[in-house]
């Protein structure tokens, strides 16, 4: 077995007085693809928004160890700091804050914490530019507001292309492929397979097993009432879709 | 449409103009200390009560009346009103109440006997004629659950701890010039306790008309609903067709403590005068609710058509922790009425929340004001308030006002404010109409539409009522 | 002439001062009608007036007009006088008799000011200008009434970006504000950029403008800073006259600032959009009092309306009085005010890509605020005001191209060729 990057262990969690997470236990290794799957209302989003110190979720039991250190204290900025990159389920529009501009003071408060230089405006749109070509995105996303006006697709992809620039170790994409068409879903995922590297780990929490065509997973756990209830290989994705989340019992 | 038409609709009868032809038992018209000393002789209260009554009407003396609100009307003269009128007979039990009284208030299709239950939900009602409160139904079998239900005369004589101790105590006597009038002079009204965790188990109701001439009707309503309890409470307003203008100023106070919820809803349908403003009532009302203790909530739902003059605004203060205030509101002015009535929504607790929704219909030369302050004080960690005022228009000749007064100290705490002033729209009656949706009916159903939110607030059978009473009210201008 | 009190003053006795003629007599009864402002006035609610009413003021009296110096594009009034002129600009100075007093501003300031003002500087455009208005003041502790008239012939298009420089008149009561008429086609774009310190002197600048027929008012009022200040300003729009007026209000320490407005349409197809932001710090309050009106006569009347507030911490303070007074059913109008706190969703967001706390609040509040500034069609203005806010807010600048620029693409091709 490789290295684990992600420790979750006996994990509760409730947003407001609603008990959402009730003992989750979950190890993401270093490198894999692992897939998070299980019916509306099992807790596949509040588990995200843990791992990222979301305002909305307090944990009231249990520990969560990301590269051996424990996190449920820290900033979400501090979170994000270390590596862990969330590409959200609906990004929030920010009107005002320029996309360019939002993304550079992102990228150098990495840099700056990886004891790196700077890059300096030119420097910084060369390689921005370069990735909206390949993301197939409008060279005007770049100054445009932050998500403002932008498509579902447009979202996803200006998520993508910030999870590009920051280069982060745990990506967790929820519901990437929520509201894409065809086209958009396969540049999507073409950006995320390039990211790809031995080392990197992915969490991809789904519905649907579609997009699971598109990144193929090494492992998958199924979420249900707020615990993991399964793990295996690929293979059962295929169960899954014949048989529904409500044939899977707890092993 | 044609405003030809719309005019002639509009200005409908009273349907609800009718006089009955009772003994009265009147004082001269005036005001003085000896007045005041007699109807407090009258309702043979204590004497702490008669003093309290000659202080407030001293306070009274020396205050202003108020010109703030965005209303125009004759001077009030105050000398030339009777402060006190009683039908002769005083009523011991149903069977001695005025049957032309029982025939009033059936024309009103109100259910004054026991056995009489309005769309299968038992109502107590509390019916108020003029002065005095001539009937409580149902009374023993709530005294079984130990609820208070009763005239505010009877209040002051059986429960006088009760009145002392919360009487005054959310609208002080000299809170404002109509409230001290009315601290003088009130004349009945309804007094209601639901003791601790207990759920009323039924709609309380109270029914005011105003019958004599030249009398004005100054009725108090006090509601405490203790720890953990609930009460939904109803009242009704009607008055006979008049020349002159009769002046109603009531006074209500609701207190609930921690865990209780008090839904207020008041059906107010005053005779609003002719189409050139002549007679009419002039309801100048304090109304005002105080959320004491934790994750209390009270709740105020009126649906105004009625009165010459509106001048009103039901008010909740927050101060318990988590507490909860709302105020629905339909206000219609057709013919010359005008209204200026709204809210206040003062956080003083944490984690306070207001929600307000107010939709104002104005009609033929119909003014219609909205008057609202949400204050948001600076111990009030994380209140919120939500308000929504809306104004529909119809003809050229009306009016519709919204005057918000947002003040906000709290930097966890959220106010929004959202209003908007539209006409029914040709679009919208073409749509309905190529249906085959005739013009009254689609325009009833916009109507309707637009104030759907709060007739949702209203308990069923009530909601029946408001709905019939707009369409009379508005009968023909719509359509 | 001697000290006076505001408070004690009556229309009489000021006639009595100041002698009379048509437009001071119209100005002295409205003043009596109305009555000098108090806590209770209508229009002073939030602003505390009563100590500057109470306060035993010298008036500024100015010897014979100064010395005018030619400017670039400059007109600069200096404690009440006009001290330099750019070519070409007709500038009068009369008696108050020569403008057309408005006989139903709601402000009584605006008819003391005229009463107290011995003279209306009058800035007459007839044809196209962009040009700087200063107003210098230079003694501190007086009391300083003038008035000032701008008047835009038929089809003009004058852009007026209005400064203020008053450091050494700290403690000073400014009663001033302009008349100003936009005759038909012509268009105005009005840019104030106001940046006060406690202690300074206090401006109540009470305003009426006059938009007829097709003509377009642009007014964009940032104000900056702590110190007590107040707008108060009454438009009249006729027949498709339009008025966009953005109010920007970045306010700390002890502040008390804001705008009172009256918009009010009378003619018929009149569009008014007045959108305000306030951000308030320490103690500060912000004031956002402004009503619609429309009138019989406005029919197809649009007007919308939308004030936001934040406020960043306890203590800070937003009076918000947004208001609709319709007599007419033909037409849209609606009005909306928020006030709260930065949105939570939207700086998680930001702290996620690993922006720290305090830089991502600075990044939203420099976002809420960019709307306004980014509506001024001037590229020089709009940088000027990114600069001033910035300053206000940070005590430097340091926009960097990115935070305000629109145009990157070519400094993106421009790099990628390199």
């Amino acid at each position: 077995m490789s290295n684990v990057v992600m420790e979750i262990e006996n994990l509760h969690a409730r947003i407001g007085a609603k008990e959402i997470l009730k003992g989750l236990n979950l190890q993401l290794e270093e490198g894999k693809v692992h897939a998070i799957m299980g019916p509306n209302g099992a807790g596949k989003s509040t588990l995200s928004k843990a791992i990222t110190g979301h305002y909305d979720v307090e944990v009231t039991e249990g520990a969560i160890r990301y590269k051996g250190q424990e996190i449920v204290d820290w900033e979400p900025e501090d979170r994000a700091l270390e590596g862990i990159f969330l590409s959200f389920q609906n990004p929030v529009e920010i009107p005002g804050v320029n996309n360019a501009y939002f993304l550079r003071t992102a990228v150098n408060a990495k840099r700056k914490h990886q004891g790196l230089e700077e890059l300096n405006a030119a420097e910084f749109l060369r390689e921005m530019k370069a990735l909206v070509q390949e993301l197939g995105m409008k060279p005007e996303m770049i100054n445009r507001s932050l998500n403002e006006g932008f498509s579902g697709g447009e979202k996803k992809r200006n998520e993508i292309l910030q999870m590009m620039m920051l280069q982060p170790d745990l990506i967790i994409l929820d519901e990437i492929d929520s509201g894409l068409d065809i086209d958009a879903l396969r540049a999507v995922s073409e950006g995320i397979n390039k990211m790809k590297d031995g080392k990197r780990s992915f969490l991809v929490i789904t519905h649907y097993s579609r997009i699971l065509d598109y990144i193929e997973p090494d492992y998958i756990h199924v979420l249900k009432d707020g615990k993991i209830i399964k793990t295996a290989g690929p293979e059962l994705v295929a169960e899954l879709e014949e048989k529904g989340y409500g044939a899977i019992e707890e092993a | 449409m044609a405003q030809e038409e719309l005019d002639k609709a509009v200005s409908g009868e009273y349907a609800l103009g009718f006089e009955i032809d009772i003994e009265e038992d009147k004082v001269p018209p005036g005001l003085s200390d000896e007045v005041i000393r007699f109807i407090s002789k009258k309702k043979e209260e204590p004497d702490w009560m008669t003093e309290l009554r000659l202080k407030a009407y001293h306070k009274w003396l020396e205050m202003e009346e108020p010109h703030w609100g965005h209303l125009e009307y004759e001077p009030i003269d105050y000398q030339s009103i009777s402060y006190f009128a009683a039908p002769k007979k005083g009523p011991e039990s149903l069977d001695e109440v005025d049957p032309k009284i029982l025939e009033a208030y059936e024309k009103l299709g109100i259910p004054l006997e026991e056995q009489k239950q309005l769309a299968g939900v038992k109502v107590a009602v509390d019916a108020v004629v003029d002065s005095v409160s001539v009937k409580t139904t149902y009374q023993e079998e709530l005294m079984e659950k130990g609820i208070i239900f009763c005239s505010i005369s009877e209040a002051i004589r059986d429960y006088p701890e009760l009145i002392k101790k919360y009487m005054f105590s959310v609208v002080p006597m000299n809170d404002n010039y109509f409230a001290a009038l009315n601290s003088a002079v009130f004349t009945d009204g309804t007094f209601v306790y639901i003791p601790k965790g207990v759920r009323c188990p039924m709609e309380l109701s109270t029914y005011f008309r105003i019958n004599a001439l030249n009398t004005g009707q100054f009725e108090r309503t006090l509601i405490v609903a203790d720890e953990g309890s609930y009460v939904s409470y109803n009242e009704g307003c009607s008055a006979p067709m008049r020349d002159e203008n009769q002046l109603h100023a009531a006074v209500v106070e609701l207190i609930a403590h921690k865990d209780a919820e008090i839904k207020y809803s008041t059906i107010q349908n005053w005779y609003p005068g002719d189409e050139e403003g002549k007679g009419g009532i002039y309801n100048f009302v304090t109304k005002r609710g105080l959320c004491e203790g934790e994750n209390s909530k009270i709740s105020w739902t009126q649906v105004e058509t009625g009165s010459a003059i509106t001048w009103k605004y039901p008010s909740c203060i927050l101060k318990g922790d988590n507490s909860v205030g709302e105020f629905y509101s339909v206000a219609v002015t057709t013919l010359a009425q005008q209204a200026d009535t709204g809210t206040k929504m003062i956080h003083l607790g944490k984690n306070t929340s207001s929600t307000i929704i107010s939709k104002g219909i104005s009609a033929m030369k119909g003014q219609n004001t909205y008057r609202g302050l949400v204050k948001i004080g600076a111990n009030a960690e994380g209140a919120r308030n939500y308000s929504e005022c809306d104004s529909l228009l119809i003809g050229d000749q009306c009016g519709a006002h919204t005057f918000p007064y947002l003040e906000s100290k709290d930097a966890h705490g959220q106010v929004e404010h959202e209003a908007t002033t539209t006409k029914i729209s040709d679009e919208q009656l073409f749509y309905l109409r190529q249906r085959g949706i005739n013009e009254e009916d689609a325009v009833s159903m916009i109507v309707h539409g637009f104030c759907k939110e709060v007739f949702s607030q209203l308990p069923m059978e009530y909601a029946v009522e408001a709905k019939a009473l707009l369409n009379l009210t508005l009968e023909g201008s719509v359509g | 002439m001697r000290p006076m009190l505001l408070g004690e003053m009556t229309p009489e006795t000021l006639m009595e001062e100041l002698g009379t003629s048509p437009s001071k007599a119209l100005a002295a009864r409205r003043l009596a009608q109305l009555g000098m402002p108090t806590r209770k006035s209508e229009a002073y609610r939030y602003f505390d007036i009563e100590p500057l009413m109470a306060h035993d003021w010298e008036i500024l009296r100015n010897e014979a007009s100064a010395e005018i110096a030619e400017s670039e594009e400059q007109i600069v009034i200096t404690d009440g006088r006009v001290t330099a002129l750019p070519k070409g600009v007709e500038v009068q100075v009369g008696c108050s008799d020569a403008i057309d007093l408005d006989g139903n501003h709601f402000d009584p300031l605006y008819y003391l000011g005229h009463l107290l003002s011995p003279e209306v500087i009058s800035i007459r455009f007839k044809e196209d200008a962009k040009v700087t208005l200063v107003h210098r003041f230079t003694q501190p502790g007086k009391l300083l009434a003038y008035r000032t008239a701008i008047y835009l012939d038929a089809n003009t298009h004058v852009q007026i970006d209005e400064r203020f420089e008053g450091e050494q008149a700290c403690g000073a009561l400014i009663l001033s504000g302009s008349d100003v008429f936009i005759s038909r086609d012509a268009t105005l774009t009005l840019i104030k950029d106001e940046t006060l310190k406690e202690g300074d002197y206090v401006p109540i600048l009470s305003h009426r403008i006059k938009v007829d027929s097709q003509a377009l008012c642009r007014l964009h009022s940032f104000d900056f800073g702590a110190g007590s200040g107040l707008q108060l300003i009454r438009v009249q729009l006729h027949e498709h006259a339009r008025i966009d007026a953005d109010h920007l209000l970045y306010a700390t320490d002890h502040a008390r600032r804001g705008t009172v407005s009256q918009i009010v349409h009378i003619g018929q197809s009149s569009v008014s959009n007045q959108r305000a932001k306030n951000i308030l710090a320490e103690k500060a309050r912000g004031i956002f009092d402004a009503l619609i009106k429309v009138e019989h006569t406005g029919k197809y009347t649009k007007a919308h309306q939308n004030s936001k507030a934040i406020l960043l911490n306890d203590g800070a303070y937003m009076a918000s009085k947004p208001q609709l007074e319709i007599y007419i059913d033909d037409l849209e109008a609606s009005h909306g005010s928020t006030t709260g706190q930065l949105d939570e969703a939207q700086l998680f967001y930001l702290r996620s890509r690993g922006i720290a706390k305090e830089e991502a609040r600075k990044m939203l509040i420099l976002a809420f605020a960019n709307e306004l500034i980014d509506a001024l069609e001037d590229e020089r203005m709009r940088e000027r005001l990114h600069a001033s806010f910035e300053t206000a807010y940070w005590g430097v600048t340091n926009v960097t191209c990115m935070e305000t620029c629109h145009g990157c693409e070519d400094l993106a091709a421009g790099t990628a060729a390199k």
